[in-house]
C-alpha cells in the first residue's frame, strides 16, 4: 500500500515538473533555508484540460495533495498551513470611473493595468495573513492585495480607489477569489481545495501553486497548469470568427439570408 | 437546462429567452414594418451581453427579418429599386464611416454614452414627432376629414439640387443628392447603433423625398437589407464582435415572430399602429435616458484595453 502511495507520488511529481518546465516566466521557488525542513509539497490537479462547449456553465476543479513527511526529522512539530493560488494567464485591463458632467454620468479618463491575472484565486487553510507575514505573502504574490498589476499604486488615495474597485469588480464577475478555508486537511498530511471556475472563465494555460507554509515560513511548493480551451463547435466558431473574418461575417449574412427566405416561403399565403 | 454558451460573447445564455426575445422584436418589426434594432439591441445589452457584441449582432438578426420583409413587399410591387440603389450607395459609405468611428470611441471609453446619447436623441425626436402625427390624423379622422400624408405635386428646395434622376416606380424626379445623404446618415446609424434604421428613413422618405407611402415602406426594408449585411460584415472583419451562435437564435424567434406580426399589423389602423410604434419608441429613449442621468450603482467599470 505505501509503495503504491509513493509511486504514485512520484508519478505526480514527475507530471508537475514536466509541466512547470513549460512556465518559463514564473521564477523558481525560494528554496527553504537548508536543514530546517525537508517537508515535501505534493499535489495535483482534478482535471488537467477543461474544454468549453456550448453546455458549458462553469466547471469546479478539485487540487489535491499531500504534506510528505518522511525526509523530516521532527514531523511533530510546527504548524503546518497549505496555500493554493489558481492564475490565468495575464491581460490589460482599462479601469474608468464615471463623474457628473451637465447632468449627465460620463466615463472620466482610462487607468490602464498591464499585467491583471485574468483570473485568481486564492485558497488557504486558515487567512492568508495569519499564515505568513506581508512580507513574504508580498514576495511569492500571494493575495489580492499583494498582486503587481503592473502600474504603481503606492501612495496615491486616487490610485489605490481604482485599484480597489478593479478588484471588486473583478471579484463580483467571480474572477477573484479568495478563501480562507478552501484548503481542507483531511488527517494530517492529505488536502484538498475546491476551485470554481464560472462560466465567464476567460481561455488559456492556468498555473496552480501550492505552497506549505511551516510556522510562517515557506516549506515547499510545487506548482501544476491547467488549460481551458473552446472545444467542438464553440472552438470551430472563435477560430473562424479571429482567423477567417471575413468569411465568418459572409456566414452571418448568409444564415440570416437563408433563414428569412425560409421564413417566408413557410409562412406565405399569397 | 437549455442554457446555451456563446462563443464570442463568452457568456451562458438561456436559448429559451433568446428565442423568444427574437421573436418578440420580430412580431413588432413585423406588425410596424420597421426592422426592430431599435428594441433590440438595447434588450441585448438589458440580458448581459456586451454593447459591441449587441450591436453587431443585432444588425444581422436585422438582415434576416427584412429579407422575409422585403419578399412580401416585393410581391406587392412596393419595392423602388432605382431609389434603393441610391440609399445603398449612400448608406454603405456611413456604415463604414460609423463602424470606424465606434472603433475610436471605444478606444476613448466613451462609445457607451455617445451611443447613448444618440439614441435618446433620435428615438426621443422621433417618437414625440410620431405621436403628435398620429394623434392628429386620429382626430382628424374622428372629424371625418381624409387623411393624406402627401401633398403631391408641390415642391420644395429639393427639387433645385442637381444631378436629378428619374424613380419610375416613386414617380419623382429629383437630384440624386438628399437620398444619397439621407442614407449616408442612416448608415452611419446603423452601424453605430445596430440598428436598421427603418424609423429614421421611412419619416425621412415621407417628409423630405416625398416619396409614396406604398413604396417607402417595401424601399426602406430592402435597402436595410443591404445596410445591415454590411455592417455585419464590417463588425466580424474589424471588430471581432458578432457572435452567430446568437445571431442564429434570434433569427430564428425573429422570422416566425415577424411572420405573426405582419398578421396581428393587417388588424390595426395605420395611425393607432404608428402611435402605439412612438409610445414604444418613446419608452426606449427614456429609459436609456434615465440611466444616462441617474447615479450608476456603481461608478467604476473595467473593460479588456484594445489591443491586449
Amino acid at each position: 500500500m505505501r509503495a503504491a502511495v509513493l509511486h504514485l507520488a512520484l508519478l505526480l511529481s514527475l507530471l508537475l515538473g514536466a509541466s512547470a518546465q513549460a512556465q518559463d516566466a514564473v521564477p523558481p521557488p525560494p528554496v527553504a533555508k537548508p536543514g530546517t525542513s525537508q517537508e515535501k509539497v505534493q499535489a495535483d490537479i482534478s482535471t488537467r484540460e477543461i474544454a468549453i462547449q456550448s453546455n458549458f456553465t462553469g466547471v469546479e476543479i478539485l487540487i489535491f495533495g499531500s504534506v510528505d513527511f518522511s525526509d523530516t526529522r521532527t514531523p511533530a512539530f510546527g504548524s503546518y498551513d497549505v496555500i493554493t493560488v489558481v492564475r490565468g494567464p495575464n491581460k490589460p485591463i482599462v479601469v474608468r470611473k464615471k463623474t457628473r458632467m451637465a447632468g449627465l454620468w460620463v466615463n472620466g479618463p482610462g487607468k490602464t493595468y498591464t499585467r491583471v491575472p485574468s483570473f485568481y484565486a486564492v485558497l488557504s487553510s486558515r487567512p492568508i495573513r495569519a499564515i505568513a507575514s506581508d512580507d513574504v505573502l508580498r514576495r511569492l504574490g500571494i493575495g489580492l492585495s499583494e498582486l503587481n498589476f503592473g502600474r504603481d499604486t503606492t501612495g496615491s488615495p486616487q490610485e489605490q480607489s481604482f485599484r480597489t474597485a478593479m478588484i471588486r469588480l473583478m471579484e463580483d464577475k467571480r474572477l477573484f477569489t479568495a478563501d480562507d478555508s478552501g484548503v481542507v486537511f483531511i488527517g494530517r498530511s492529505l488536502f484538498r481545495a475546491t476551485v470554481v471556475l464560472p462560466v465567464n472563465v476567460p481561455t488559456g494555460r492556468y498555473v496552480v501553486d501550492v505552497y506549505l507554509f511551516r510556522d510562517g515560513e515557506l516549506a515547499s511548493k510545487t506548482q501544476g497548469s491547467l488549460e481551458i480551451s473552446k472545444a467542438g463547435i464553440e472552438a470551430v466558431i472563435y477560430k473562424m470568427a479571429f482567423h477567417k473574418p471575413f468569411l465568418y461575417g459572409l456566414l452571418g449574412v448568409a444564415i440570416a439570408v437563408i433563414a428569412g427566405l425560409i421564413g417566408w416561403f413557410a409562412f406565405r399565403r399569397d | 437546462m437549455f442554457q446555451i454558451y456563446l462563443p464570442i460573447a463568452e457568456i451562458s445564455v438561456n436559448l429559451l429567452v433568446m428565442l423568444g426575445l427574437g421573436a418578440a422584436v420580430g412580431f413588432l418589426s413585423g406588425m410596424f414594418g420597421v426592422g426592430g434594432g431599435f428594441l433590440l439591441t438595447p434588450l441585448l445589452m438589458l440580458s448581459g451581453i456586451p454593447p459591441a457584441i449587441a450591436v453587431a449582432t443585432g444588425a444581422n438578426q436585422i438582415v434576416g427579418t427584412s429579407v422575409s420583409g422585403t419578399l412580401a413587399q416585393w410581391r406587392r410591387g412596393n419595392v423602388d429599386l432605382h431609389m434603393g440603389a441610391v440609399l445603398i450607395a449612400g448608406g454603405v459609405a456611413g456604415a463604414l464611416f460609423g463602424v470606424l468611428l465606434l472603433r475610436y470611441l471605444r478606444g476613448l471609453g466613451q462609445s457607451g454614452l455617445i451611443i447613448s446619447m444618440t439614441y435618446v436623441f433620435f428615438l426621443g425626436s422621433i417618437g414625440a414627432l410620431m405621436l403628435w402625427e398620429s394623434v392628429n390624423a386620429m382626430r382628424r379622422q374622428r372629424a371625418g376629414k381624409t387623411v393624406s400624408a402627401r401633398k403631391s405635386g408641390q415642391h420644395n428646395w429639393i427639387h433645385g439640387l442637381p444631378f436629378k434622376m428619374r424613380f419610375p416606380r416613386s414617380r419623382l424626379y429629383i437630384s440624386a443628392i438628399p437620398p444619397l445623404v439621407i442614407g449616408g446618415m442612416v448608415g452611419l446609424l446603423a452601424s453605430f447603433l445596430g440598428v436598421g434604421g427603418g424609423f429614421i428613413m421611412v419619416p425621412a422618405m415621407i417628409y423630405i423625398l416625398r416619396m409614396p407611402t406604398n413604396v417607402v415602406i417595401g424601399t426602406s426594408i430592402f435597402q436595410i437589407i443591404f445596410i445591415t449585411a454590411v455592417v455585419t460584415l464590417l463588425h466580424a472583419t474589424l471588430n471581432h464582435t458578432l457572435d452567430i451562435v446568437l445571431a442564429f437564435l434570434l433569427i430564428i424567434g425573429g422570422v416566425i415572430g415577424g411572420q405573426f406580426g405582419v398578421r396581428a399589423g393587417q388588424k390595426l389602423r395605420g395611425e393607432q399602429l404608428r402611435a402605439m410604434l412612438a409610445l414604444m419608441v418613446l419608452g426606449v429613449a427614456l429609459r436609456i435616458l434615465y440611466d444616462l442621468v441617474a447615479r450608476p450603482t456603481d461608478l467604476y467599470s473595467i473593460i479588456p484595453a484594445v489591443g491586449g
